[in-house]
């Protein structure tokens, strides 16, 4: 009788632990052992590492992150893409090296594709970023625009108000136009009180060509012209040596100049520093320089932290008729600088319906939220609940600075005329090119034009090793223009 | 007479073995690699290409600049740690007074890592932020561009080296100092040689091995030097601070174009190979006549 009791019990308690841990599995993937791999972190590996604990309490499964440095990550994914090897289920990478990737890179499931999540990243992700050829082959994890930001306290001050408006004819507000970006900075360059007029990355190295895309996007995105900014998407010719391009140096040099000094030395770090330091007026960059200039523990200027978008131009070079063409209205060309670090499954992956599940969860409207305020994590906002939901973002932002920072990114990527980075095989092979000339032009020791002829003769020979109709190929599919 | 025992086989071929695998094999495939058109990014097919990565090299204004400023660099730098830690050596084996305080405070900048000493320097010669400016501006001066200028920008760095690695010139001529027989000092007081006198007559001379094989050794590890420039500079303004070692990391790390950054790496080995071969030629009939 006591072994029966015994006996039913312990069925009992079986039957109670079975039906919880099937509760707890959904779904169900125990034994299941994923492997994902990214740079070294903290930045974006802590982002999977805690998705990854969430994921295995969730479905039972198992995450092992497994990162590399930065130099090491491109070939160690590539290699392993090419020689077939299951080595990773998911793998997190730059998306400029999309263009090396995507042909061995399962399409996400239909199901992922649909309903209110999927309607909630933004359009330029879910539209351009994440696609390749009409199919959908990544999932961003990772949102990343320029914006603008900058002194609250400055601007609304009277006696600037005032004198600001005597001396250019217009008010003091964040501007419309990159004309009246530098008119700004000229206004509150001030060496006296250590405050200079902005602040940007110049450094060779230092992330310093996409703060120089981001004023050129402005001159060379035409409206009409998709996917011309770069190159010729017809030939592949270059077009960075066009009026657009250097107009667009001309004035980032002139912001040079109105930066702290040596500011030439400036990667983003320095300019999150001299922003955060009360040192600079304005400044452009990603959206970390907002969430670290509002922190009390590391600024001098929380609670004045103001954002926008970028400025933009009414003028814009169209390369087919080669001519300035005049618009109405400002043309915003928000610049979606490297654009967001994405998640795909390899078609060699034995686990590819865990590895997308994982990847839904990692970039759930709830786990994406969270990593995206905090810190660390390297997650900037990407869906549009990242930045309609100001509770999410109370801890770090005043009500104003919230709105003002959510708008400036919800705007931006957003924005009819946003402009895409360049997604190129050989990606850092032209912007090498390119960081060489930059630093020359800044330096003094070559004229814009001069620089950007030499980018130019440099790009058209590197397409012309890599194969013109190969790169053409990848250039219209990365600009969401059909092959 | 050799002996026959076979066990002799079971320890040479394995330790041949490694040597193989560990040096040689490296070696050999990175020759190898600088003959053929190896590209990682985008994902070329690679080729043999003879020698074509080499002539490019040698036809690239970019690799003559690069090694025109890393030779600037390496004998600047030697030269000033040479002279400094000579003067700083004496001074030290004279007896002053707390000479072990000095002697361990010398030493610590030769310890702390490279990367770390370059990010120091950054950070003091930071022109808003970095103590050398608000000293400088304290005294009216304006803010100087340390790390954006090449004069200042190659000075700063020329700056840190010796700064970091003359501790190693004082540490070794110590040593050689302090095993010099005082007896050949006491006779040349004898004769009223002059302190400069013996210093030039018998100091110098008798430390020449010693100083020879200090400044091969700098030289050598001078030209390698690419964490002070890549943290400091990152090569800019330009390509107007980039070495040897940081053009390699370029082509090799950042453009993934395997084939021609093993060609580089081989040329390094040889320009370093015959500066050295030089050197020792130079020096040889001095050494010859103090020996």
């Amino acid at each position: 009788m006591k072994k029966l009791l015994l006996g039913s019990t312990a069925l009992i308690v079986a039957g109670f632990v079975g039906s919880a841990a099937e509760a707890a599995c959904d779904p169900d993937y125990s034994g299941v052992t994923l492997t994902a791999t990214t740079q070294t972190g903290p930045y974006i590996a802590s982002a999977l590492q805690i998705a990854a604990k969430g994921w295995e309490e969730k479905t039972c499964g198992t995450v092992k992150v497994v990162e590399f440095p930065w130099s090491e990550l491109y070939p160690k994914i590539v290699t392993s893409l090419t020689s077939g090897e299951d080595t990773f289920d998911v793998i997190a990478f730059a998306p400029a090296w999309a263009p090396d990737f995507t042909a061995f890179l399962s399409e996400m499931p239909a199901e992922m594709q649909e309903g209110a999540d999927w309607e909630d990243i933004a359009p330029v992700y879910r539209e351009a970023l994440m696609v390749w050829n009409g199919k959908v082959l990544s999932q961003t994890m990772d949102g990343d625009v320029h914006t603008y930001t900058y002194r609250i306290d400055l601007f609304e001050d009277e006696a600037n108000k005032t004198a600001f408006k005597e001396k250019y004819g217009y008010d003091l507000a964040p501007p419309e136009t990159w004309a009246q970006y530098l008119d700004i900075a000229e206004f509150f360059q001030r060496p006296d009180e250590s405050l200079w007029g902005t602040a940007e990355a110049f450094r060779r190295g230092g992330q310093q060509f996409w703060f120089f895309f981001s004023h050129a996007a402005a001159y060379t995105n035409h409206p009409d012209n998709p996917g011309s900014m770069f190159f010729d998407p017809e030939t592949m010719d270059a077009q960075i040596n066009n009026p657009g391009w250097v107009r667009g140096l001309e004035e980032y040099i002139k912001s040079a100049k109105l930066a702290p000094p040596n500011a030439l030395n400036f990667s983003f770090g320095e300019v999150n520093a001299a922003f955060a330091g009360g040192q600079a007026a304005q400044s452009i960059g990603w959206g970390d320089t907002g969430v670290i200039a509002a922190d009390p523990k590391q600024s001098k200027v929380s609670g004045n932290v103001g954002s926008a978008t970028l400025p933009g131009s009414d003028e814009v070079w169209n390369y087919k008729t080669g001519e300035w063409d005049k618009f109405d209205k400002i043309v915003r060309s928000p610049f979606m600088a490297f654009g967001g670090w994405q998640a795909a499954v390899p078609s060699t992956s034995r686990n590819q319906e865990a590895a997308w599940n994982y990847i839904q969860y990692l970039t759930s409207p709830e786990v994406s939220g969270n990593a995206a305020v905090t810190g660390g994590t390297g997650v900037n906002p990407y869906r549009v609940s990242h930045t309609s939901d100001l509770d999410l973002w109370s801890d770090i932002f005043s009500e104003r600075e919230a709105k003002e920072y959510l708008g400036a990114q919800n705007e931006s990527v957003q924005a009819e005329n946003v402009a895409l980075d360049m997604r190129l095989p050989g990606y850092f092979s032209y912007t090498e090119v390119l960081e060489i000339e930059l630093s020359k032009a800044l330096a003094g020791e070559a004229s814009p034009q001069e620089a950007l002829d030499a980018v130019a003769e440099q790009w058209n020979a590197l397409t012309d090793e890599f194969g013109r109709d190969n790169q053409l190929a990848a250039y219209r599919a990365s600009m969401g223009l059909p092959n | 007479m050799m002996r026959q025992d076979p066990a002799k086989h079971y320890f040479i071929w394995p330790a041949l073995l490694v040597v193989l695998v560990v040096t040689i094999f490296p070696l050999v495939y990175s020759l190898t690699t600088s003959f053929m058109s190896l590209r990682l990014v985008p994902p070329l097919p690679s080729r043999f290409i003879g020698f074509d990565n080499y002539t490019s090299l040698l036809a690239n204004p970019r690799f003559w600049h690069v090694a025109g400023t890393t030779s600037l660099i390496a004998f600047t730098a030697v030269a000033l740690q040479y002279v400094i830690g000579f003067a700083v050596a004496l001074a030290l084996n004279s007896r002053v007074p707390g000479e072990g305080v000095f002697r361990v405070g010398f030493l610590i900048p030769m310890l702390v890592a490279p990367v770390a000493v370059a990010l120091i320097a950054r950070q003091v010669l930071n022109p808003t932020m970095g103590p050398l400016n608000e000293f400088m501006t304290l005294l009216g001066f304006p803010n100087l561009p340390f790390l954006t200028q090449t004069a200042w920008a190659l000075g700063a760095i020329i700056a840190v080296e010796v700064w970091q690695w003359t501790p190693f010139v004082i540490l070794m001529l110590l040593a050689g100092l302090q095993t010099l027989p005082n007896d050949v000092y006491e006779a040349a007081e004898l004769e009223n040689a002059t302190p400069w006198q013996q210093f030039w007559g018998i100091t110098f001379p008798m430390l020449l091995p010693i100083s020879v094989a200090v400044v091969f050794i700098r030289l050598i590890e001078s030209y390698k030097i690419i964490d002070t420039v890549f943290v400091m500079t990152g090569g800019g303004p330009g390509i107007s601070t980039e070495t040897l070692t940081l053009f390699a990391y370029q082509e090799g790390f950042k453009k993934f174009n395997l084939g021609y950054t093993s060609a580089l790496s081989f040329l390094l080995l040889i320009f370093i190979t015959i500066i050295g071969l030089v050197y020792l030629a130079i020096l040889r009939p001095y050494l010859e006549k103090h020996k």
